[in-house]
């Protein structure tokens, strides 16, 4: 059985193909996928993002309908804690500077990714895995925010001085500082939330592999542990998305010092 | 729509497919609802609550510096009262002082005056008994002196010293035992 299984699911794309395929319900990567227009989609990473989106908007729409300066609900608190602290973030970072719709920004990316991590929690992960789990979420997320970094840092300054302060300290350090902006950054945001989420997918699916009568207590654990390792990135990738806000609007001195 | 497990050799889950634009459009949408409809009253609920929290801090301060300034009011007044009550007090001291003065003035003045009318009184009486005495005195000395005449009719002379001695001792005498001693001394003259 493990034998056609190796055969079976040989990925000469992935290169731990060898070892994480020695079962067979392990299958990295792979998604329930519809065909639409000649185009592939993802279901379950889109009913993921739907189910995380509409926990998110309905506690959000739920909490804005009955918010009172008087008496809040707890989820109220809970809601007015995150936002207080994503603006005191953007203060720290870029005080007055900081372009409009960043804290609207940053705290959709931090209550979504964070519902969003959690799916993993519920026992449907092998069903609807959380869709941060799927590179086609972080991509788009990722690609939103040094698109947007840019064209704040770009209104912030100008064009000119925004594209010049590349070539600052050092000219010759410009193609790296491009590389950086352009290609790394997007690429590692958007790969570590991945990373970390799928890799978590994997241990379950490993974990899966375990008699019955042990599973439960490595699988509890391993899900709690999940949920630190959710909140965790999402906090990373709120507070990189808000670094890199105040280093495109921030101060020369501040630019040149990252 | 057909649902098909993947299962391409060449797929690599590290490349998006076109569920990258589904996602971005799904996160801009949340991302709108977030904007449009949950932070607004999110910011307004806490600006209104920062709003009432300073709010409520004037309000204390401003009670807290009213309170002092009552505390203040209340101590004035009640050294005032204080001032006020012990000037009452020492007034009222210096009346009944003054009243206690004015009575014993009175009292002095009534007790001075009784005694004087009755001293006055006592003088008018004896006045008056010393005149009756005089008057009745002067027959009362003829009538013994006529009963003695058998006895002094010889000598006026002598007749006469007797009745200026006995009225002599008369007016010498204090006037409530001046009949007495005029009977006694006529008394003894009679029996002399």
């Amino acid at each position: 059985m493990i034998s056609t299984a190796t055969n079976e699911l040989a990925n000469p794309a992935n290169p731990a193909g060898g070892l994480v395929l020695a079962a067979e319900e392990i299958k990295p990567g792979e998604h329930w996928t519809a065909e639409l227009f000649g185009l592939t989609f993802n279901v379950d990473t889109i009913l993921g993002t739907l189910i995380a989106g509409a926990i998110v908007c309905g506690l959000g729409l739920y909490m804005a309908s009955r918010a009172t300066a008087g008496r809040p609900s707890k989820l109220q608190l809970l809601f007015e804690m995150l936002v207080s602290w994503v603006r005191e973030q953007i203060q720290d970072g870029m005080g007055v500077r900081a372009p409009r719709g960043v804290v609207e920004l940053c705290m959709t990316l931090f209550v979504f990714i964070l519902i969003a991590n959690w799916l993993a929690v519920l026992p449907s992960e092998n069903v609807i895995p959380p869709p941060t789990a799927d590179v086609n979420l972080v991509y788009p997320m990722a690609l939103l925010v040094i698109v947007w970094v840019n064209v704040a840092g770009i209104r912030h300054k100008g064009a000119k001085h925004y594209f010049a302060h590349f070539t600052e300290p050092y000219a010759f350090l410009a193609p790296i500082e491009v590389i950086t902006q352009y290609f790394s950054r997007p690429v590692s945001l958007a790969l570590r939330l991945f990373g970390n989420i799928f890799a978590g997918g994997v241990m379950i699916g490993v974990i899966g592999q375990l008699p019955f009568y042990v599973l439960w207590l490595p699988n509890m654990a391993w899900k709690l542990f999940d949920m630190f390792i959710g909140a965790i990135q999402a906090l990373i990738f709120t507070l990189l998305a808000i670094i890199y806000f105040s280093e495109a609007v921030g101060s020369d001195d501040e630019a040149a010092a990252h | 729509m057909s649902t098909t497990v993947l299962a391409q050799e060449t797929n690599n889950f590290l490349l998006p497919n076109a569920t990258f634009f589904a996602e971005l459009f799904g996160f801009l949408l949340i991302l709108f609802v977030f904007w449009r409809y949950i932070i607004p009253p999110l910011s307004k609920s806490l600006r209104e609550r920062q709003d009432m929290v300073q709010k409520q801090v004037e309000d204390a301060e401003e009670a807290q510096r009213k309170l002092k300034q009552a505390e203040q009011r209340y101590d004035q007044a009640l050294a005032e009262a204080r001032t006020e009550a012990a000037k009452i007090r020492d007034s009222a001291r210096a009346d009944s002082e003054r009243i206690r003065e004015e009575l014993r003035e009175q009292a002095k003045a009534e007790v001075e005056r009784i005694r004087q009318r009755g001293e006055e009184q006592l003088a008018t009486q004896r006045d008056q008994v010393v005149r009756q005495l005089r008057g009745e005195l002067g027959g009362l000395a003829l009538q013994l002196a006529e009963r003695l005449v058998g006895q002094h009719l010889a000598n006026d002379d002598h007749q006469r010293a007797t009745v200026d001695a006995f009225l002599a001792e008369l007016d010498a005498a204090p006037s409530d035992k001046a009949g007495e001693r005029a009977s006694s001394a006529a008394a003894s003259r009679r029996a002399g």
